[in-house]
């Protein structure tokens, strides 16, 4: 199948190449170019979070720059049902969350990252691990934190839009992919995260922006070489690869402009997507 | 059939025990999803639409912390069904935990994964797709189609249509664990109702409720239920037919029921 006879799920059709809109950029703003926003940037001194099933830490795609992490488990002894495990050498339960980690540091090689690691075998508290995993990378001093997983439940709609507005006042980048399935699901659709798709190219630094939102970026998600678990790579497809596109850039971004804001990067994650031109 | 002479149990009890196992084999009929037959054929079409060399669902058993084979299609599928996996570990366990489809190809490069695959399965694939059955925001289970054939890895489309597959496969199961639970439910609170009533004991009721039932009769039960579900899908013709030889049949049993009860009051 070529890249123009794709058929995506709701949330990348607007990336499909016949879907793409052409933007422009300009007076002042034309002046933001790639160049500019990230060139030379290595995420140096950045702290990123994946809120994931861990990271493998020793893995050769994260390149020794895991600098521990906490496990998040369901409890339904303890008061909370909360119980955080700090760890010095994370793990990961499944590989999802090294293939996320090792996107980041193939874009922004220098930058320190964390295991927030929420999945594990509770199907009850899911949720509840999920948005203690937001909190903990918020009061933990995080920069950016890539959330490829969401919930489809309306009754967590305003836990998560309150965690994710307190991120964003707290000058936290949160980047989260959309859902798989025409469903919606948080929090990638709040305007407080960089929400993110997939469409079909390959280029790491290629995204564009969506001027119809929710989902306002698209980034690389189909057959992508990934690591997983044990050392291992696979090839894997989902938004879910996508996010961590996304996450990489603006760490970049965040290293080489440390005073701009949350609002002031998506901005100029606008004016340097594929899709705007710049006059 | 009832003794009333059989000095162990009262007719009542009896008729009750009875209902509760009747009341299973009414749930098997009604409820295509207590009968693997739908789950199978979900899969099986999943894997010829998506051209797939296999399919399977597996469901989850919290309590255990495994996901377990439920139905298999295409390679290796007898050996697969009520084999489990851990419910944390390899590409269907995190589906289960994240509740997210995902696609996966060229595991081959994956040594490790190669070996506990084919150690949990004895089939190792290329690609696999992978989609939660969800009821509400709840994990049932995993359906997956492996090995796409003419193609190295299943697409981003074929990942949202998988799911609308598994959209009736979880209905079929959610369906049939509330019968389950709903039959569960009756039996305990006949049994709280029959221990409550301190004035009239109902040892009998109890006793009854609590007998396994024997196995001959619960497979001639199952069997019946199977059959029943058979007409529904047979033409109108036959339908008529069939109702009318059970009719007849149920009206001569029902006739010399009575002649049998009639000669043991006398």
């Amino acid at each position: 199948m070529s890249e123009e006879d794709q058929i995506l799920p709701a949330y990348s059709q607007p990336f499909l190449p016949a879907a793409i809109r052409e933007l422009t950029s300009s007076g002042p703003l034309s002046g933001i170019t790639p160049e500019w926003a990230w060139g030379g940037s290595t995420g140096n001194g950045v702290k990123v979070a994946v809120v994931d099933t861990g990271i493998e830490y020793d893995h050769p795609a994260v390149g020794g720059q895991v600098c521990g992490g906490v496990n998040i488990e369901w409890d339904e002894t303890v008061k909370e049902k909360l119980r955080y495990e700090p760890v010095e050498h994370p793990n990961d339960l499944a590989g999802h969350g090294t293939a996320c980690a090792g996107i980041i540091h193939k874009i922004a090689p220098e930058a320190k990252l964390y295991s927030v690691r929420v999945l594990g075998t509770s199907m009850n508290g899911r949720a509840y691990q999920f948005a203690a995993g937001v909190d903990w990378s918020v009061e933990n001093g995080m920069d950016v934190v890539n959330l490829s997983l969401s919930t489809a439940r309306q009754d967590y709609f305003a836990m998560f839009h309150a965690l994710t507005d307190d991120a964003y006042f707290k000058n936290i980048l949160l980047v989260s992919s959309a859902s798989n399935f025409n469903e919606p699901s948080f929090p990638s659709l709040y305007s407080s995260v960089f929400s993110v798709a997939s469409h079909a190219g390959r280029d790491p630094f290629t995204y564009y922006y969506n001027p119809t939102p929710p989902v306002e970026f698209g980034a690389p998600g189909i057959d992508l070489r990934v690591a997983w678990k044990d050392h291992g790579y696979v090839i894997a497809t989902g938004n879910s690869f996508a996010a961590p596109h996304i996450a990489g850039i603006v760490t970049l971004i965040r290293a080489k402009h440390p005073e701009l804001t949350p609002f002031q990067i998506k901005s100029i994650l606008w004016a340097c997507a594929a899709n705007v031109r710049r006059v | 059939m009832t003794n009333p002479n059989d000095p162990k149990g009262s007719p009542l009890a009896e008729e009750l025990g009875r209902l509760v196992q009747a009341l299973a084999a009414a749930g098997k009929t009604i409820l295509p999803g207590s009968a693997d037959a739908l789950l199978s054929s979900i899969v099986e079409a999943a894997a010829r639409i998506f051209g797939a060399a296999a399919a399977s669902i597996l469901l989850v058993n919290e309590a255990e912390g495994v996901l377990v084979f439920k139905v298999a299609y295409g390679a290796s599928d007898r050996d697969l069904v009520g084999t489990s996996i851990p419910i944390n570990q390899g590409i269907a366990g995190y589906v289960a935990m994240s509740g997210q489809p995902i696609a996966i190809s060229d595991v081959a490069q994956d040594t490790r994964f190669n070996r506990d695959f084919a150690r949990s399965t004895g089939y190792v694939p290329r690609s696999i797709l992978a989609t939660p059955l969800l009821a509400g925001e709840r994990v049932l289970g995993v359906m997956e189609v492996l090995d796409k054939i003419n193609a190295p890895s299943f697409g981003m489309q074929e990942m949202e249509l998988l799911g609308l597959f598994a959209r009736q496969a979880a209905l079929a199961i959610d369906q049939a664990q509330n019968t389950e639970n709903l039959s569960e439910a009756i039996v305990l609170s006949l049994k709280r109702l029959a221990a409550s009533d301190a004035e009239h004991p109902a040892d009998n009721l109890l006793a009854a409720l609590e007998a396994k039932p024997e196995a001959g009769s619960q497979n001639d039960l199952m069997k019946l239920a199977a059959i029943l579900q058979e007409f529904s899908r047979m033409g109108e013709a036959e339908r008529a037919m069939v109702l009318k030889i059970l009719t007849d049949f149920a009206e001569y049993s029902q006739n010399q029921r009575r002649l049998n009860v009639g000669a043991d009051w006398r």
